[in-house]
């Protein structure tokens, strides 16, 4: 069965071609357009992983991976976060939220599906030796 | 002859003649001498006695002749209010008395001199720092940052009317009061206090301090400086009160806008850049989907280049460096071009975009560009602070009497509060309450105003309220 990424971003042409490099990569994509949608889908359905952007209408990208990790069903969903201004985490805090990866804007979708693999491919590890 | 000497003479002889006479009275009377012998003797001794009494008398009223000459002397002198010589006529012992007393009087008169003298030095020095001390104030009057002077005992001496404003007290009713109790706040008392019991080497220093104006928090920068004498020692403090609160509002927004401003412009990069690389690495298979990729970068590239086109023009029109081409043009083409490019933004959204323009052909002196960015960005901003499903109405009318047309853009959106009405077309000011709904520079209205009213010479405004849409509009000449 193949891995299901959920891609939340408030720019449309975003989750477009993000979706479709990774769908032509043979995962299963879900978008939604902001926290709250991501938040009602990931309940109904958690997915293997998260892309997110940081800067999105309601909520952030790090207020979507704290509520996400809220919830006991989506406390191991890794996220990887693409932000726009240069953002910064700290350490603690991306472990504290479940970010493994920042991407800064404008990225290059053969480098976000080359991240995706590696951490599908080290959660999976992760999850088989549990 | 002295008057006392002439006087004990006159007194001797006195005595003598009275004690003959006395002596006299009793030999004859003892010799058994008749009663007109006897009468004789004593009209001898009255005549002696009248003699001497007319003496005493001449003697007496010369004295008193000099005392009055003395005494009227005196008294002019007193008149005069000066300080002069007595002149008497005589070499008795009241003409000696006053000679010493006049000696005297000399040193005084020349005491005196010198006095008066230094009193005229004085009265001028006093003029000049009475003057030097009006240039003081008015100098500390004319500052429009807070100024307040205290005294070696932390009193207030000297405080300006910007001072007054910023901590609410009267300095009339103040002077010579404790700092302490003309202003409330322990945090600057305290500033104060330090400053004159602070060895102060440099003299001068300058501390950041936040207080409440009106029940505004302000920031200021506070420049202390000991007032120092002449031993070195502080005498008072000079506080002088910058308010950087504005300037610190400013870099916080310009830190904003450039934070904004890359955002804004790495969000179109961002897809272009993905969307050719998918292209790059032969993601799109069918022909369609390629088509569909290019017009997309097609279309961001335009957003990009608008954006700076907006970013540069507004910088542009505030130097005055911008170059305006005016000719008569038909307002309605131009709006109608505007909602073309939109239209795409307000169908994404699903939102209604409708024209109630006016089939009259409104001519309008104007650059074409520039205006075109005007409608453009009052279109795209109505587009993205009205939520989904909503509508967006142009209309144009004309005020003939006025010789005007009006334009307006009016959405279902989420309103603006009286507040935010009156920011709204600040530079850089974004709307609190909207942030989250769409992105953006806090750029598009300020340049869409300059266009209107720098530009040309036309009139924008809004009308709205809290979550009930607004409506902006903008009048402009009608060619004659």
């Amino acid at each position: 069965m193949s891995k299901r990424i959920m891609v939340v971003d408030d720019e449309a042409h975003i989750l477009h071609v993000v979706s479709l490099k990774l769908r032509n990569a043979g995962y299963e994509v879900q978008t939604a357009g902001d926290g709250e949608e991501a938040l009602e889908l990931a309940l109904a359905e958690p997915p293997d992983l998260l892309i997110t952007d940081y800067h999105m209408p309601v909520m952030n990208g790090v207020q979507l991976c704290s509520q996400l990790r809220a919830h006991e069903q989506l406390k191991s969903i890794p996220a990887v976060m693409l932000t726009a201004r240069g953002y910064a985490l700290e350490p603690e805090d991306m472990e504290k939220t479940g970010i493994l990866t920042l991407l800064s804007k404008p990225f290059s979708p053969r480098e976000l599906l080359a991240v995706v693999q590696q951490v599908l491919e080290g959660n999976g590890v992760a999850q088989g030796a549990e | 002859m002295g008057t006392a000497r002439r006087l004990i003479l006159v007194l001797i002889v006195l005595i003598a003649l009275a004690s003959s006479t006395a002596y006299y009275a009793t030999e004859m009377s003892l010799r058994g001498v008749p009663v007109r012998e006897r009468v004789m003797g004593w009209l001898a001794v009255g005549l002696t006695s009248s003699v001497c009494a007319l003496v005493m008398v001449i003697i007496w009223r010369s004295l008193g002749k000099t005392v009055q000459i003395v005494r009227h002397q005196l008294s002019l002198l007193e008149g005069s209010g000066e300080v002069g010589l007595i002149m008497v006529d005589s070499h008795d012992e009241l003409g000696m008395l006053v000679q010493e007393f006049n000696h005297y009087l000399t040193r005084i008169k020349s005491r005196f001199e010198q006095v008066k003298l230094q009193k005229r030095e004085l009265d001028i020095q006093i003029r000049v720092a009475d003057v030097e001390k009006k240039h003081t104030e008015a100098i500390i009057f004319s500052i429009s940052d807070a100024v307040v002077v205290t005294d070696s005992f932390d009193e207030l001496v000297l405080a300006n009317e910007a001072a007054e404003r910023t901590f609410g007290f009267r300095m009339s009713e103040c002077y010579r009061q404790p700092v302490g109790q003309v202003i409330r706040d322990p945090q600057f008392v305290r500033l104060i206090s330090d400053a004159r019991g602070e060895n102060m080497e440099h003299r001068r220093r300058v501390v950041e301090y936040s207080g409440k104006v009106e029940g505004q928090p302000r920031s200021f920068n506070v420049t202390l400086s000991g007032v120092m004498d002449s031993k070195g020692r502080c005498n008072g403090v000079v506080a002088v009160m910058h308010d950087v609160t504005r300037e610190k509002e400013i870099a916080a927004m310009k830190t904003d806008f450039v934070s904004n401003v890359s955002h804004e412009l790495r969000t179109p990069l961002s897809s272009i850049k993905a969307y050719v690389e998918m292209l790059v690495d032969g993601e799109a298979e069918d022909e369609q989907t390629r088509r569909e990729f290019y017009d997309i970068i097609q279309n961001e590239t335009d957003r990009l280049g608008r954006l700076i086109d907006n970013i540069l023009n507004i910088s542009r029109i505030e130097s005055g460096v911008i170059r305006i081409n005016k000719q008569p043009l038909a307002l309605t083409s131009v709006i109608k071009d505007a909602l073309e490019v939109a239209k795409p933004q307000a169908a994404a959204k699903q939102i209604e975009l409708i024209d109630q323009l006016s089939v009259v052909c409104h001519q309008v002196n104007a650059d074409r560009d520039m205006l075109y960015q005007a409608v453009l960005n009052l279109l795209s901003n109505a587009i993205k602070y009205t939520p989904a499903g909503g509508s967006v109405t142009v209309r144009s009318v004309s005020d003939d009497a006025r010789h005007l047309v009006r334009v307006e853009v009016k959405d279902t959106g989420v309103g603006l509060s009286p507040e935010d009405q009156a920011h709204i077309f600040e530079k850089f000011y974004r709307v609190e309450a909207s942030k989250n709904m769409a992105k953006g520079t806090g750029l598009g209205l300020s340049l869409v105003k300059h266009i209107i009213e720098t530009v040309h010479e036309g009139e924008m405004g809004v009308f709205s309220r809290l979550g009930q849409g607004s409506t902006f509009y903008f009048q402009l000449r009608l060619c004659d």
